[in-house]
């Protein structure tokens, strides 16, 4: 992280430049009907960057890019939902936002270390045995929710940070292997397929299917870096065993999926309109009304829809920000995910994260946005930083920060250390060779 | 590292996958933003246009513009954006008619609009012909596909808002022209191109069979001419024009023309045969159209021969009827595809989809459609020479027997011999009586006044 050119200044005007134009759109293409309302969005935007900005300044990281990336994400996302509808600052999803970024530090300054990670991991599974029991005992009908008070917790959402940090911890493991039958198997990787199989069975259990492939696809990526490391040769044999297994999965899971997946797998969005197709059929229509450009900031109509503000998030984005603002949103948020390829991880442990990390987004991202366009079936999950709840907000937070600890950023003490290391190691070598001298 | 590497490969190989595919969904969702608006619940929609730039269709129309059955001719063909009507113009073309453009969103002043082919005064004119008869017509021009006429009736006003659909006739919600119905001798068309495909002109034209009214066929049923005391000896230009069965049962019965051979032509021609395969329809501008279905089980058996007269079990459409005579007139043995279009125009009023005639596969041989094309003409001569003065129009009648014999519907198909005036039509009057209007008053009606308005018109 510390490579990159990416200037504090420049960085914070490129950010307030980003907030001030969509201000400034909200005002002049959208319905503002209250100007104090508008006051108080533009006023809590504004505030959000500017205390955030201070707080990483204290910080004194050497570099703020994905810090940078997620705060200018959150905030869009804020002003998005501000807007829907009608224009009046978005409490919830304000604290949200802030629930995210404290997320976000939290899940930077536990993950970063992975000594400690792998020193620690009972203490992930313990942590995700809490959430199967919660799920199991303590959810509502749907058996998704834990309601407490005027709160509603989904604690799904958390397993997927502690699924891929026991898919990264287990990874250093992986040469201690056990010759079971005919296979050579190592302890934590044995112990890492039954916990995924519990993770699938519970989201069978709970029809949560919507994130189903979201574990799928961790599972996946922690198989194929099991694949590489550590011999740093990818078994041909293994890759096909894993491909007929996955396929043979996959055609097992659709001829067994019970009815209502059936009929999300099988149906005709425009001949059951008014019925299964309803949603989609309203955010195609929706995203068609928008345009490139969009019916201006609170002049929509899908907000009237079921879920437009979680589930076809995209599409209400569409209709009143425009395709084009819509897909430049969803390209932000993949690049922040590209910031990995441009400081690579330090270790495997980080690259196995930080793999995780982007697999679950993008799955995610694949469900909510190809899913309320009818490319693949619907399944109704959250699109990251852009749908509104808290659990997801926070979980998405918890992974950002795994992102940006996979990224080994330094701190400006760490770097003064370094210096003066090498420093003293420069001296102490240029005495040796006068002494010898 | 390399390790590392390639998980770094995994996570690029991911992220591209993910933006090949959102740029897929931009594509699509550009591509078929029409679509998606057209079923929108409320959309400021453009005005369709006759060939004259009458108005066909009007979003905010009301009996005090246009009068009060300004549109009744053209009210389940061209139909309306209330989707009371799917098989219709607008309700098939919303998305081109939308004022609306990707770019631009929704217009309220746009100038989205769709220009026919149809021609609304002489549509009209053709509708108050049939009087008090049900019935429908359709005609088109067999050299470029440009259909001209196009009615049914019962037909719906749409300025009424539908609040008369308990009092509606049967059918007044449905265009006939697109749809099945009992072909009657009009079938004997296919059935001679058939036998002149098989056979051969000069084969066919040396047969001869005797008609004494009724004729009892090799499966012992009987096979009844409409004239009791018969034809007599007949070859087949004279069974055309007499429209005799007996001679049609004799000819399907005979050795040198195999069953096979029959249906070998009626399946290029578009039937569904025996129920094998898919039903075929015609697409005109978003419009489904049957095109034909028959049964024929064995040479001597009474449905076959029944079939092969137009009774029983066979369906065609008018709309079908009409194409057909397009690759006799033609003789080419080709049809020309018909189209309602002529073009449109963006929101921007910008033209686009400007029509194109295309053509049919090679349904029979250009010497078999130039022989049918003399019988037609022939019996035009002789029996319906007055349809428009000065110009032989090749024609074949039918009657058909509906409603298990109770009802006879009466239909007539045919085209102008001429380059000039290239139309081919086809007219049918449901359950028609002695003495009421007939298809050639009819066709009279349509032929002269079309002939009179595209001459006005200059074309």
């Amino acid at each position: 992280m510390y490579k990159n050119k990416l200037s504090y200044s420049g960085a914070i005007i490129l950010l307030f430049l980003t907030h001030l134009s969509m201000l400034g759109l909200v005002f002049i293409r959208g319905s503002v009907v209250a100007p104090l309302d508008f006051l108080k969005l533009t006023g809590a935007v504004l505030g959000l960057d500017i205390i955030y900005l201070l707080i990483t300044l204290a910080y004194k990281q050497m570099t703020y890019t994905l810090d940078f990336m997620l705060l200018g994400i959150l905030n869009i996302s804020l002003i998005f939902q501000s807007c829907f509808g009608e224009i009046s600052l978005s409490i919830k999803h304000l604290i949200s936002c802030v629930m995210c970024l404290i997320a976000c530090e939290a899940g930077f300054l536990l993950t970063r270390n992975h000594e400690k990670i792998r020193k620690n991991k009972i203490y992930i599974y313990l942590l995700i045995l809490l959430l199967f029991i919660s799920i199991i005992f303590f959810t509502d009908n749907q058996k998704k929710w834990i309601t407490i008070g005027s709160f509603s917790i989904q604690p799904s959402e958390f397993i997927k940070p502690c699924f891929i940090l026991v898919c990264a911890a287990s990874i250093v493991e992986l040469h201690e292997k056990l010759k079971i039958g005919f296979f050579y198997i190592s302890k934590d990787s044995l112990i890492l397929c039954i916990v995924a199989l519990f993770i699938f069975a519970l989201q069978w259990w709970c029809h949560d299917l919507g994130s189903l492939p979201t574990f799928g696809m961790i599972f996946l990526c922690a198989l194929f870096c099991r694949f590489c490391y550590p011999k740093a040769k990818i078994s041909k044999r293994a890759v096909a065993i894993a491909c007929v297994a996955g396929v043979g999965v996959l055609i097992a899971a659709w001829m067994l999926a019970p009815d209502y997946v059936q009929k999300r797998l099988h149906v005709d969005i425009w001949a059951d309109r008014y019925g299964d197709g309803y949603q989609q059929c309203e955010a195609l229509i929706g995203i068609a009304k928008g345009g490139w450009l969009g019916v201006g900031a609170g002049n929509g109509s899908l907000y009237k829809i079921f879920a437009h503000d979680s589930d076809i998030v995209f599409a209400t984005i569409c209709e009143e920000w425009g395709l084009l603002y819509a897909s430049l949103t969803v390209l932000l948020i993949l690049i922040m995910l590209m910031t990995v390829l441009m400081n690579p991880p330090k270790n495997y442990y980080h690259a196995m994260m930080t793999a995780g990390v982007t697999a679950a987004f993008l799955m995610q991202m694949s469900l909510n946005i190809f899913g309320s366009c009818n490319l693949i079936p619907f399944t109704g999950v959250t699109l990251p930083f852009l749908s509104t709840g808290g659990s997801s907000m926070m979980s998405c937070g918890f992974l950002v920060g795994m992102l940006k600890a996979g990224q080994s950023p330094l701190f400006q003490h760490e770097v003064m250390k370094r210096k003066k290391q090498k420093q003293q190691s420069a001296k102490s070598a240029q005495k040796q060779r006068r002494a010898n001298s | 590292m390399k390790s590392i590497r390639r998980v770094q490969k995994l996570i690029t190989f991911m992220l591209l996958i993910f933006l090949m595919a959102l740029a897929f969904l931009i594509y699509k969702l550009q591509s078929e933003a029409g679509f998606y608006i057209s079923n929108a619940s409320k959309i400021s929609l453009g005005n369709v246009y006759d060939r004259n730039n009458d108005v066909l269709f009007d979003p905010d129309a009301d009996a005090q513009i246009y009068g009060s059955d300004y549109f009744i001719d053209i009210g389940n063909l061209i139909g309306d954006d209330s989707r009371q009507m799917n098989n219709t113009l607008v309700a098939q073309n919303m998305g081109m008619l939308a004022n609306f453009s990707f770019m631009l969103g929704e217009q309220e002043d746009g100038k989205a609009a769709i220009y026919t082919t149809l021609d609304h005064k002489v549509n009209r004119k053709v509708y108050d012909a049939f009087g008090t008869k049900n019935g429908c017509a359709v005609a088109y021009n067999y050299l470029t596909g440009e259909i001209y006429i196009c009615l049914s009736k019962p037909s719906v006003n749409i300025l009424n808002n539908y609040s008369d659909l308990d009092t509606l006739e049967s059918g007044s919600l449905l265009c006939k022209v697109f749809y099945p119905t009992v072909p009657g001798s009009t079938q004997k068309i296919s059935t001679t191109l058939a036998a002149l495909e098989s056979m051969g002109y000069d084969n066919l034209i040396s047969k001869s069979y005797d008609c004494s009214g009724v004729y009892t066929n090799l499966s012992g049923k009987n096979i009844k001419c409409h004239l009791a005391d018969g034809h007599g000896t007949q070859n087949i230009t004279e069974a055309f024009a007499n429209s005799c069965n007996p001679f049609f049962a004799q000819l399907v019965e005979d050795v040198s023309l195999p069953l096979y051979d029959i249906q070998k032509t009626y399946e290029k021609m578009g039937y569904l045969v025996n129920k094998e395969g898919n039903q075929k329809y015609l697409d005109i501008n978003g419009i489904s159209a049957f095109t034909a279905s028959t049964t024929l089980a064995d040479k001597t058996d009474f449905n076959t021969q029944w079939g092969c007269m137009g009774q029983g079990e066979t369906l065609v459409s008018p709309l079908q009827l009409m194409v057909w005579q397009s690759a006799i007139a033609n003789q080419t043995g080709i049809s020309t595809y018909p189209y309602l279009i002529s073009y449109a125009t963006t929101v921007n009023g910008n033209p686009v989809s400007q029509a194109q005639t295309s053509y049919s596969n090679q349904m029979f041989s250009e010497i078999s459609a130039g022989h049918m094309r003399e019988i037609m003409l022939e019996n035009g001569r002789n029996h319906y020479s007055n349809l428009l003065s000065g110009t032989d129009v090749g024609v074949k009648s039918g009657t058909a027997q509906v409603e298990n014999g109770e009802k006879e519907n009466s239909l007539l198909v045919g085209f102008v011999d001429d380059v000039n005036f290239p139309i081919a039509f086809c007219i049918e009057i449901d359950d028609r009586k002695q003495g009421e209007v007939t298809t050639s008053d009819i066709t009279r009606v349509l032929l002269q006044n079309l002939h009179e308005s595209l001459i006005s018109a200059g074309e």
